[in-house]
């Protein structure tokens, strides 16, 4: 096997094009379940039992289908009603809908990883409910949840590869593109692989210094 | 409004034997391919933990579809022929089975050091040890992260879709296609995930419980 | 300062307490003591009402604490009621719960500035000051996983004293520790009695009990069996149980 170095650097500036949008979806999806994600997580943990049994079921619906089934819901059903959402819009609205069900879950999980006792020493100081939770609970919490919100992250930045299925340009659009006008798989796809991890890698090269950042000196 | 749906139901449910189809035997082999590189990482030589450290690191890293893509693309330059089925299933197998290697990996780190002491203790060793002691109890606490990958995997599966297998959400877009229905069909066709996954989740939280129990 | 009045607790059919009724006066030292499961925690616990109750009263230094009106006419308190009841009652735990997050000079500050409103600069001086009186004046910046148990003990009391509190509950605080730093923290306390701070100690440190505390509690299954000067209730315990419970003491049992 023999890679043809100069193919890729003759196509290079039609990966970064693609990459320019995958890396554009992945921020914008990730910022947005971030927030949708938290508005999940009241819902669910609310006093009104309706509210949370709500939250309950959305979660259990967007986490046991898959997200391509959900952007081709998306897309196709826009265009039906009239309203038709691009890919780009679909894909987001998709991805939104489905990690911001995890994210809430993860939050979740990062709450309750702190101790009742910590909830109780701050009430016998006098704090009120939200106190406890915004000096006592939260600030912990945080930290709790960075390692599994890099995990959500990645797996977040390898979905969009799923919207060159509803026409969006990015990566791994382009490649499929390039390999059906060149036939030239082995470049094609070894590149794209290699963008996907550098991608990956300094995401999570970053999320851990973040982790590290925050976390509370022993 | 759920004529459509009707109408096409025999053929969503064919897609669903052919996405559950699918599921099992890809789960089946990512299971036996995270058990070895999951042993191999804890007990390997130093050459083999390399190797399963660089396969573990680009599964991670690298999309599913994208590795689905290189399989459909790159093989028949190769002038292997497995066919697209097959070809499907290992390349799922493949991509999971990095994430059971995880689970089988902590699994085994989580049976107790203790567990290891005592097994000593009565004279066992090597394959006898792991057979005996460590296998049984990694298998009972890995059972619900295991069905978590199961339900993962499952919905991965529609990714086949985009590189021509034909299976539950393929046959969606083909209907579709054809009814100019959207919701009706794409519903359906998340229902029956729903239904498979939401099993798989109830499952993965009954052994949840039974594991708790146990320690 | 703390009047406990007839206190009824129920865990579902399961009574924890019974008709249970106790005085702390202002600058006392209440020492309750009984054998595991006997409702002495849960007690404690409801004076500062992180446990409910749901017959009886309890007044800090004449207000009720979490409840209004008596019979069916009985009510929960607000939030804001409750916590600035509990503001006014210090509490030490067996587990410490230093927030882990936080500077041991920021465990302390934290009630005063952001419950209080005290000014941080006020805050911080008397949470230094409280630091040095517990002979941790080296460790401001420290946080608290790099202490021993002792010494996060030792914050925990600072911290519930930054709060100027009528009056401290201590629950067992000395359980958690190793045995050669129970003798630090029993310090601590020793001096606070000496100072005058009103307190309610619930202990197994039977010898600690009779030398510090003015009025000794025996309870068992959830009522109060015997009360009275340390030295009288050790010394002639009138009824069976306390007996039965002083032997066992003796005989080394862990209770």
């Amino acid at each position: 096997m023999k890679l043809d170095f100069n193919f890729i650097l003759r196509n290079l500036p039609t990966f970064l094009e693609g990459a320019v949008v995958t890396l554009e979806l992945s921020a914008l999806a990730i910022l947005c379940s971030l927030v949708w994600g938290l508005v999940v997580v009241t819902a669910r943990t609310a006093p009104s039992r309706a509210l949370a049994l709500a939250a309950t079921g959305y979660i259990e619906l967007v986490r046991n289908t898959p997200v391509l089934v959900q952007m081709l819901f998306i897309y196709f059903g826009s265009a039906v009603l009239g309203a038709p959402l691009s890919g780009f819009a679909a894909g987001l609205l998709a991805m939104t809908l489905q990690n911001g069900g995890y994210m809430a879950e993860i939050y979740r999980a990062g709450i309750e990883a702190v101790s009742q006792r910590q909830v109780e020493a701050g009430m016998a100081l006098g704090m009120r409910r939200h106190e406890v939770m915004s000096i006592v609970v939260l600030p912990q919490a945080i930290r709790k949840v960075v390692p599994p919100f890099t995990n959500q992250a990645i797996v977040m930045i390898k979905d969009t590869s799923l919207v060159s299925s509803i026409s969006v340009a990015e990566m791994t659009f382009h490649a499929k593109l390039l390999t059906d006008r060149t036939a030239a798989a082995y470049e094609v796809f070894l590149t794209l692989a290699a963008l996907y991890l550098a991608i990956n890698a300094i995401v999570s090269a970053a999320l851990r210094l973040l982790e590290r950042r925050v976390a509370i000196p022993t | 409004m759920l004529n459509v749906l009707l109408a096409n139901l025999p053929l969503l449910l064919k897609g669903a034997v052919v996405t559950l189809y699918l599921s099992a035997a890809s789960a089946a082999l990512a299971a036996v391919i995270g058990v070895a590189v999951a042993l191999l990482q804890l007990y390997g030589d130093p050459v083999t933990r390399a190797a399963t450290h660089v396969y573990l690191y680009v599964m991670r890293g690298v999309p599913l579809l994208v590795l689905l893509f290189a399989m459909y693309y790159m093989l028949p330059y190769t002038g292997i022929d497995v066919g697209a089925t097959a070809g499907g299933i290992i390349v799922i197998a493949l991509y999971f089975g990095a994430f059971m290697a995880e689970v089988f990996r902590a699994a085994i780190l989580s049976v107790p050091r203790g567990q290891w002491d005592a097994a000593r203790a009565l004279g066992m060793y090597g394959r006898l040890l792991m057979l005996i002691v460590v296998v049984p109890q990694a298998l009972r606490i890995a059972g619900p992260p295991f069905v978590n990958t199961c339900i993962m995997l499952v919905k991965g599966t529609s990714l086949v879709s985009i590189v021509g297998l034909w299976e539950v959400t393929m046959a969606g877009r083909q209907i579709v296609e054809r009814t100019l229905a959207p919701f009706q069909v794409f519903g359906g066709v998340a229902a029956v995930y729903f239904v498979i996954c939401y099993c798989l989740s109830r499952y993965g939280r009954w052994l949840e419980k039974r594991v708790s129990y146990v320690h | 300062m703390v009047a406990v009045r007839g206190v009824s607790k129920w865990f579902g059919a399961h009574q924890v307490l019974k008709d249970v009724s106790l005085d702390v006066a202002a600058g006392e030292v209440v020492a309750v003591i009984g054998p595991s499961g006997s409702g002495k925690t849960t007690l404690l616990r409801c004076v500062n009402l992180l446990e409910d109750f749901q017959q009886g009263e309890i007044r800090v230094d004449g207000e009720a604490v979490g409840y209004a009106g008596a019979g069916a006419a009985r009510r929960r308190l607000p939030e804001r009621v409750i916590a600035r009841t509990r503001s006014q009652v210090g509490m030490v735990f067996q587990s410490f719960n230093l927030f882990p997050h936080m500077t041991v000079l920021k465990n302390v500050m934290v009630a005063p500035v952001r419950v209080k409103k005290m000014p941080e600069a006020e805050a911080r001086a008397s949470a230094v000051r409280l630091l040095e009186r517990v002979g941790l004046a080296d460790k401001l910046d420290a946080y608290p996983a790099r202490l021993s148990g002792g010494q996060q003990q030792r914050v925990a009391i600072a911290r519930a004293l930054a709060m100027q509190p009528k009056v401290i509950l201590l629950d067992e605080i000395t359980s958690a520790l190793d045995p050669e730093l129970v003798g630090e923290v029993l310090a601590v306390i020793r001096q606070l009695a000496r100072d005058g701070m009103t307190m309610m100690i619930v202990t197994h440190e039977m010898q600690f009990a009779r030398e510090v505390a003015q009025k000794v509690v025996f309870m068992d299954g959830g009522a109060m069996i015997e009360q009275g000067p340390p030295r009288a209730l050790f010394a002639d315990p009138r009824t069976e149980r306390l007996q039965t419970f002083l032997k066992r003491f003796r005989e080394g049992y862990q209770l």
